[in-house]
């Protein structure tokens, strides 16, 4: 089954059988099946549920520079899996998925994602698992973010296509550095790791939380 | 049970994660969440793929992250109940009260307004934290350093201007 197979949309179909077609084209493509992806899901919100990352407190909480928690854990988990990943794709066990640098889109993106993330105190990834622990405010947010996605693709050929401009092709670090790349990635995650660790740790709780839990369960009072 | 862990253990289990995602043995592709929204958007308005070059171009992408979205949405429900125990209803977090204001209107339209530019952004961007900022970065892509450096940069000085911090410990 190596070809891609995607079922062809009726006009008249309901939101279950769409999202029936979305099950099927994950059965249909060669990126692990059905349950897997499920399951790499429920591990992705578990370890971010379980970190607590998903907090405004922690997110909103760095773009105030009292909690540091977020670039700490970010940067340790891109310095481990560098080095993993490179070595990884050296012995044929997985394949690079790099973006192309658009640059535009890449500034004006970041821009406008850096802002919102500040405000809403959430990304993409975390939101969904503040909704799953019942933060409405969030759920509004991801009404936004739907609406957003919808503008997006009705006005993606007229407006933000040419918004984004040309891509200059898709480097990567290792690139610059000919007959040293293997150097390069273990310097470069080495690196990323100490970065993760020398940031200082600053924490912004959440009262409302912490009232929930037991003296010694909560995480402030040593 | 610790109700928390702490995020050295959080940056190892996410980094197996990410190794597991990547790996032939896996799912041979990298982690995103952002691709998900306007795909999931195109379900719930029934949009025609054949009408939109975008849907047909994220057909892919959206779908598996649509599976997943659904994984995150019971992990993290399933641990905010059984084991961080933070599980409850609320309009607005302790620290925008604390920072911003005690408005449940602000917050909720300030929460619509941010939600909306957030999916522009990403998809301008062509990813989110989890596929520029994570995986992206992982893969030592220039693309995701750039997003990861405007990102950062823009996070702070929001941060600083548009909550009130002055005045605090």
């Amino acid at each position: 089954m190596a070809d891609i197979i995607f079922v062809t949309d009726e006009v008249n179909t309901t939101i279950t059988d769409r999202v029936f077609t979305m099950v099927e084209n994950v059965i249909h493509m060669e990126h692990g099946s059905v349950a897997l992806v499920f399951l790499i899901g429920v591990i992705f919100g578990g370890i971010i549920q379980y970190t607590r990352v998903d907090k405004f407190e922690k997110i909103a909480g760095f773009s105030m520079l009292k909690d540091t928690i977020i670039p700490k854990m970010l940067f340790l988990t891109v310095g481990l899996t560098s080095i993993g990943l490179y070595f990884m794709i050296d012995a044929g066990q997985a394949h690079y998925h790099v973006k192309p640098i658009i640059l535009q889109g890449l500034i004006i993106g970041g821009i406008l994602f850096g802002i919102s993330m500040a405000i809403l105190g959430k990304c993409p990834g975390t939101g969904p698992v503040s909704i799953a622990e019942g933060r409405i405010d969030v759920l509004i947010g991801a009404i936004g973010g739907l609406l957003g996605g919808l503008v997006f693709t009705l006005y993606y050929d007229d407006f933000f296509k040419p918004l984004m401009g040309e891509s200059l092709g898709k480097s990567i670090l290792p690139d610059f550095f000919q007959g040293h790349e293997d150097m390069t990635a273990l310097i470069f995650g080495v690196i990323v790791i100490i970065i993760a660790i020398v940031i200082p740790k600053l924490e912004l709780f959440d009262e409302a939380d912490l009232s929930q839990l037991s003296e010694t369960q909560q995480p402030d009072k040593k | 049970m610790a109700n928390r862990l702490p995020w050295w253990m959080g940056g190892i289990l996410m980094s197996g994660l990410l190794l597991l995602t990547f790996s032939i043995y896996g799912a041979d592709r990298p982690i995103g969440a952002s691709t998900y929204v306007p795909y999931v958007a195109s379900l719930i308005f029934n949009l025609d793929p054949e009408k939109y070059s975008y849907i047909e171009h994220i057909k892919s992408s959206g779908s598996w992250e649509g599976v997943m979205l659904l994984g995150v949405l019971f992990g993290g429900f399933i641990t905010s109940v059984f084991i961080t125990k933070s599980f409850r209803f609320s309009l607005i977090p302790s620290a925008w009260k604390r920072y911003k204001n005690n408005s449940v209107i602000s917050r909720l339209l300030w929460s619509f307004f941010s939600g909306f530019i957030m999916i522009i952004g990403a998809r301008l961007a062509g990813g989110c934290t989890s596929g520029h900022f994570m995986s992206g970065m992982s893969q030592m892509a220039i693309s995701s350093m750039i997003f990861g450096t405007v990102v950062l940069l823009t996070l702070v000085i929001t941060g600083k201007l548009f909550y009130n911090t002055k005045g605090d410990k």
